[in-house]
């Protein structure tokens, strides 16, 4: 089997007549996903923000991100839940999409792109590192 | 309420004005945060970058979909925009609020002659893609680039120039990250300019990469506590709004109007962030 993606440099699935795997389109599909979701959630927060009464740029403002605070936030249907949890997803969702690129490109064992992407993911992860560390210094 | 309603319209304009003309909402939703709604630069750099995140994540799907975006080039490339995206998140929190005004301002004056000056994309059709930068094979990349040159290339053209190319992602990482943006007004013209990628393939594969840029500078403004969620909700949701339906009336509406319009509302902003720059 093989995988298409634009850029290949070859034509995928030429002269052969098993389909090629669409990793183009899975990882579209990962993007939409994502994006609405995220968008959903965060809809979900400001409806539930405005029915209690509170509206951006007012204070005290929605408290902090505090992930042990999130799951009784959404259970108790905090508007802070959902925009965290909305806010999250969104940012995950690119780091999602070079995931799922990863897991394809090791199933066809294409190395460089897996250098690449584990590169990716890497830098993502030292901006999370980079963030907790200055914010613990602050 | 008010407030919210205006983040909502102000996030829908700016996605309608960023797929419409090709932009992330950056250069308008960061404007419009410090000077219509107070807001610290910072945090409306914080705020900005999240919505960068949806438009990249809208579009993206659609381009992958399309087979217009290069993701093997785009990942190749993003890699070293999140690198200077990292150091953008970084530089950020050390300059103060004036220089990243006047870096601003510098940045929407760019973007306005840029927009005066610029090639319409959709004037050349489907046809541009392969015709817009033709395979020039007297700039072979050297023997040991070649399999890298053939594996990131695309159906109809080659790619040249990869070592400046990732020092021009590097670039558009850091300015990404600085001011908030998209970084596509650099990651577009390197890859057309400098690595002769197809003008409408480099938009769609910038489109990609800015969701990695963007979240890898939003992550250090997010643990930071640089992103206010009440005011990020309602700008994503807009802007998700605004470049759903610019997608949708791109081809009925006159880019032209729309560009001097466009180049004017920037050319405003300019001018009140220098004003911020100078008077701060």
């Amino acid at each position: 089997m093989k995988v298409r993606s634009a850029g290949s440099g070859d034509r995928a699935g030429q002269g052969s007549l098993r389909a090629p795997f669409d990793l183009d389109r899975a990882i579209a599909r990962l993007l939409t996903l994502g994006t609405y979701l995220s968008v959903l959630l965060l809809t979900v927060g400001i409806v539930s923000m405005a029915a209690a009464g509170r509206w951006p740029l007012q204070s005290p403002g929605v408290p902090g991100l505090d992930l042990a605070r999130l799951p009784g936030d959404l259970a108790a249907a905090r508007p802070a839940g959902f925009l965290w949890l909305g806010l999250l997803c969104m940012i995950a969702t690119p780091s999602a999409r070079v995931l799922a690129a990863l897991l394809g490109y090791l199933r066809f064992g294409e190395r460089s792109m897996v250098v690449v992407s584990v590169g990716i993911l890497l830098v993502i992860a030292a901006s999370v590192a980079i963030g907790l560390s200055g914010s613990g210094a602050a | 309420m008010i407030a919210g309603l205006g983040l909502i319209v102000g996030g829908a304009g700016a996605g309608l004005f960023g797929s419409l003309l090709g932009l992330g909402g950056g250069v308008l939703i960061v404007p419009m945060l410090t000077l219509g709604f107070g807001m610290p630069l910072r945090d409306a750099v914080g705020v900005s970058l999240v919505s960068v995140i949806v438009t990249s994540s809208a579009s993206a799907s659609v381009y992958l979909q399309r087979h217009v975006a290069n993701l093997r080039l785009g990942m190749t490339l993003e890699l070293f925009t999140a690198f200077g995206a990292l150091v953008g998140g970084l530089l950020a929190y050390l300059l103060d609020e004036r220089t990243l005004a006047g870096l601003f301002a510098a940045l929407l004056i760019y973007v306005a002659i840029s927009m005066l000056v610029r090639h319409d994309p959709r004037a050349g059709g489907e046809g541009a893609v392969a015709n817009d930068a033709e395979t020039s094979d007297d700039e072979e990349p050297p023997s040991g680039g070649r399999d890298a040159t053939a594996r990131l290339s695309g159906p109809g053209y080659r790619i040249r120039h990869i070592g400046p190319g990732l020092v021009g992602s590097i670039g558009a990482g850091v300015v990404s990250a600085l001011l908030g943006i998209g970084g596509g007004l650099v990651k577009v013209p390197v890859m057309n300019v400098i690595m002769g990628v197809p003008l409408r393939v480099a938009t769609a594969t910038s489109n990609l990469m800015i969701g990695i840029t963007a979240s890898a500078s939003a992550v250090i403004y997010l643990v930071r506590g640089g992103i206010d969620p009440s005011v990020a909700a309602p700008i994503a949701v807009g802007a998700f709004v605004g470049a759903s339906l610019g997608s949708r009336t791109a081809h009925r509406i006159d880019l032209r109007v729309l560009r001097l319009l466009f180049v004017g509302v920037l050319g405003y902003t300019a001018f009140e962030m220098t004003r911020k720059a100078l008077l701060l």
